[in-house]
């Protein structure tokens, strides 16, 4: 052993190290790891302790947050009528999801998550909103809707009536943007649900088919409890994705009429980084912060069970 | 070549002890085959050697040189994998030349190795080859031939057949053991098989639990095991263990007989007993039977005798072949 | 096919033709709008056009500033991807490989990433990004971009790495390779199903982004395609048809990529994001 080290450290320095390099589990740690880890820090961790921070004080961004205001950002937010809005907006995309989105989804995938040519089509047709940017989907529906040019006013210029402009309604529209919340990502939970589905042995449908079960029965009683965990995911996301809209809105009606169609962060944008209320902003992404979390916590102690995503 | 000495080898996994205090040494130029059942530690063992495991205490020497602390890649052994580890996206001829490669032999001289490796182990069609191409026999001669071109001392197989179907198994087995002859190296070679350990070993460790039950020859651990557990392992069938009062040896705690030792008596002598499934093989006869105060034996009669399960049969164990064990399972001479 | 069977296969292609034509009549008014004139967009959206006026796309693939947004788009993309690949699998291949004290720690803390969205803390990366002067560069979305996808990508491929065969890890050790050059060797080549699906999913999110490119490039030289078409769509607030061709020529490269790499693309979007 003795003479083994000898023999080692006659080697060059170069050759050593070399070897120290190649083989060395701390070195592969000490190369491989540090971006990542450097990275992450510091674009998603301290801008995000320091969303904490600045969220106590009165600050538009230059030279350094000297003016504390305590809890009066928290305070102002929660009691601005258009944040209630925004927040109940995000509820209403919730319900939407989970509601309409989600069992039109199902019922999509249940019909064609066979494979054969004719579904692939369908499959490619229902995805493909899915890939186009939000901004591009906004840019479209809000063509569609316009009362002047649109697909709307051409329907309304058919039947003889005026000129409608949904996107202008107080009342409507918020069901405008959430048509096209549904029609950007209804074919994204459709696709996980066919993966799902085509994951499913068939050989559990046959016995239950032989044992008398009618297509319904086998949908309801085999299918579905099946592919729980693809159903509770695509919630999961849904609930999160939710949370995140604001692309869509800012073509749609960029918050407006009379900002009734504030998201969360369309809210944190319009209210927070456009005046340059630093502060008032962070404090806004401290609530998303929490409400996030919040719904992720949740949903993992009581639904994943394994850990899947988040 | 080279020797191969474990000193006061203990490896522990948390608080589990897989190994306890093992000392062996596998002679230089054998072909010794570890063997035992699954869990005994014979795997560790090997990995140990190889490196890729420290031991928790002890010392490893090949060749003389102590290793302990020493790189895998600079120990001079070579090793076989039971998934045999071919690089998927390297060919065949990659697959060989690698270690070669990162040892920086010169072109020429791994050129002449790898061609020497697929020339011994009739690869040379198949160089260009991914791994994926290959068939079961195939890949497994392409993980011997990474081994033999980095000219190790010391070759560690880890259960490389098991993957293979029975008759590739058998003619690898045969390719094994010419390959041991040509070129001469120390090889250790761990199988749960104690088929494939009596018939490539000249010497089997035999283990249990983390310990070496016996150390020697083939034949020898078939004619004179040294514990019940060796002697209940080694051979096929199993050997038929009974109280040693119910054939009249008190002494003895348990004695054992083989299956092939017993005869078919006509009468007097031996004892009475029921067949319950028999096996024809042809040259054997395999018969399970139940013989009062006895329980279940196993017992191998020549093929031409025809037995009908239901028989009942007048059978004697062969006095000189009889082994007699102690409460500790230990070997103890009985003079008859 | 029986009776019922057969009335019961029409109403499903039925409805799924309905949903089609919901999913794809925006669309197609979209592209038609490229090629009519105003009017005619006002009183047929969904028509044919009379004439088929090249005009308007014409405009827009001459104009320099389109292909400008596009290629600032896609090197800002695939920044994002190199860089996330190789940042995340040179990571995930640590935490798969090498057990160390904290390593399991760490992990976690890069997970947490998946918890919550880009906007919560889009103001201070706004501050930050400012103070490093990075902005209206690349870097200035493709580092955010990227850290805030590390997460979701070292999980990934650490499932993934760890399903490798040990042994071959352990053969390759015995041959004197190390760990990083496994890694480089080995791992990343082995890997390219995972490579490709958190790669696509990566793209597909960085082409898209919006808020961040918003955020942090002010000058029309920087900006992505989706900031290109709202500046476009403002200054020609009355004239859909050169938006409408605007739009088109814009997503057509995401069109055409996903028919390209549809296989990818659904498994990144979907089955990639939902495993682990």
């Amino acid at each position: 052993m003795a003479s083994l080290d000898a023999a080692r450290s006659s080697e060059p320095l170069s050759l050593r190290l070399r070897r120290g390099l190649g083989n060395g589990r701390v070195t592969a740690v000490l190369i491989l790891l540090p971006p990542a880890l450097i990275l992450f820090t510091l674009f998603v961790i301290l801008p995000l302790s320091e969303s904490g921070y600045y969220a106590f004080f009165n600050w538009n961004g230059y030279g350094s947050p000297t003016d504390y205001v305590g809890v009066e950002n928290f305070e102002r937010i929660v009691g601005h009528s258009i944040f209630q809005t925004a927040v109940g907006n995000t509820l209403k995309i919730v319900l939407i999801s989970l509601f309409i989105q989600m069992p039109l989804a199902l019922v999509l995938a249940l019909l064609i998550y066979r494979k054969t040519p004719t579904n692939a089509v369908f499959r490619l047709i229902f995805f493909v909103p899915y890939i186009l940017a939000e901004v591009a989907a906004g840019l479209i529906w809000s063509f569609v809707f316009d009362g002047n040019y649109g697909v709307s006013a051409s329907i309304a210029a058919a039947i003889g009536s005026e000129p409608y402009f949904l996107l202008a309604d107080r009342d409507w529209a918020f069901v405008a943007v959430m048509t096209v919340i549904v029609w950007k990502y209804f074919g994204f939970h459709m696709m996980i649900y066919i993966a799902a589905l085509q994951g499913v042995p068939e050989d559990l449908i046959e016995a239950a088919r032989i044992e008398g079960a009618s297509r319904t029965q086998i949908v309801r009683y085999v299918q579905v409890p099946q592919i729980k965990p693809a159903l509770i995911v695509s919630a999961f996301f849904a609930i999160i994705g939710a949370l995140q809209v604001f692309d869509i809105i800012i073509p749609l009606t960029n918050g407006g009429p009379s900002n009734q169609t504030h998201t969360i962060v369309t809210y944190l944008y319009t209210f927070g980084l456009t005046r340059l209320n630093i502060g008032f902003g962070s404090a806004v992404g401290v609530i998303l912060f929490i409400a996030a979390v919040t719904v992720a916590v949740f949903y993992q102690r009581f639904f994943m069970k394994r850990g899947a995503v988040a | 070549m080279a020797d191969v000495r474990l000193e006061g080898i203990t490896k522990r996994f948390g608080s589990l002890t897989v190994i306890p205090d093992l000392h062996l040494t596998v002679p230089d130029g054998s072909f010794t085959v570890l063997v035992g059942p699954s869990g005994c530690g014979k795997s560790t063992l090997l990995r140990i050697i190889s490196g890729l495991e420290n031991p928790s205490s002890g010392r490893i020497a090949i060749g003389g040189k102590d290793v302990t602390k020493t790189e895998p890649s600079q120990r001079g052994i070579s090793m076989v994998f039971q998934s045999y580890a071919l690089y998927p996206h390297m060919t065949v001829a990659q697959n060989i030349d690698f270690g070669l490669r990162l040892a920086k032999t010169p072109t020429v001289e791994r050129e002449a190795r790898v061609a020497e490796a697929a020339r011994i182990l009739a690869l040379d069609d198949y160089l260009d080859r991914k791994p994926a191409q290959l068939s079961g026999g195939q890949r497994q001669r392409v993980a011997i031939g990474r081994s033999i071109v980095r000219k190790p001392e010391v070759f560690l197989f880890d259960e490389p057949l098991s993957n293979l179907d029975a008759a590739l198994r058998t003619q690898m087995r045969v390719e094994l053991a010419q390959l041991h002859q040509s070129i001469d190296a120390t090889m250790i070679y761990v199988t749960h098989d104690q088929v494939e350990a009596m018939t490539l070993a000249d010497r089997i460790v035999v283990m249990n639990k983390g310990r070496i039950e016996q150390v020697g020859a083939p034949m020898d651990l078939y004619d004179r095991p040294e514990t019940v557990f060796v002697a209940g392992f080694i051979g096929s069938p199993k050997m038929n263990f009974v109280k040693g009062a119910a054939i009249g040896h008190e002494e003895a705690e348990t004695v054992g007989f083989r299956p092939e030792h017993v005869t078919v008596s006509d009468g007097g002598e031996g004892f009475e007993a029921h067949t319950k499934v028999v096996e024809t093989l042809g040259a054997d006869t395999i018969a399970y039977v139940e013989a009062d105060r006895l329980g279940e034996l196993t017992v191998r009669l020549p093929g031409h005798i025809r037995l009908k399960a239901g028989e009942t049969l007048r059978l004697a164990p062969q006095d000189e072949y009889l082994h007699f064990f102690d409460q500790n399972g230990q070997r103890m001479e009985v003079s008859r | 096919m029986s009776r019922a069977q057969l009335i019961r296969n029409i109403a499903r292609v039925a409805f799924l033709c309905l949903v089609a034509s919901f999913v794809l009549a925006p669309m197609l008014a979209t592209v038609l709008g490229g090629f009519k004139t105003n009017a005619e967009i006002r009183t047929g959206a969904l028509a044919l056009p009379e004439t088929w006026n090249l005009e308007f796309y014409a405009s827009i693939a001459e104009d320099p500033m389109f292909w400008r947004y596009l290629l600032n788009s896609l090197l800002i993309s695939i920044g994002c991807v190199l860089l996330t690949l190789f940042v995340g699998a040179a990571a995930a291949y640590v935490f798969a490989q090498i057990r160390f004290f904290g390593s399991r720690m760490l992990f976690s803390y890069l997970l947490l990433g998946l918890m919550f969205p880009f906007a919560t803390a889009i103001l201070p990366l706004f501050i930050k990004v400012r103070d490093l002067g990075l902005l209206d560069t690349y870097w200035a979305v493709i580092l955010p971009q990227t850290a805030f996808g590390l997460s979701l990508a070292i999980l990934l491929f650490r499932t993934f790495f760890e399903q490798l065969p040990k042994d071959l890890f352990e053969a390759a050790y015995l041959d004197g390779c190390g760990y990083v050059r496994f890694f480089f060797r080995f791992t990343l080549p082995l890997s390219t199903p995972i490579l490709a699906t958190v790669g696509v999913f990566v793209f597909v999110q960085s082409w898209n982004n919006f808020l961040l490119p918003l955020v942090v490039l002010n000058s029309r030289e920087a900006f992505t395609w989706p900031l290109g078409m709202m500046q476009f769509r403002g200054e020609y607030v009355t004239q859909w048809n050169r938006t409408l061709a605007f739009v088109t020529l814009s997503i057509l490269p995401a069109i055409v990529f996903f028919l390209a790499a549809q296989k990818y693309i659904v498994a990144g979007l979907t089955g990639g994001a939902v495993k682990g």
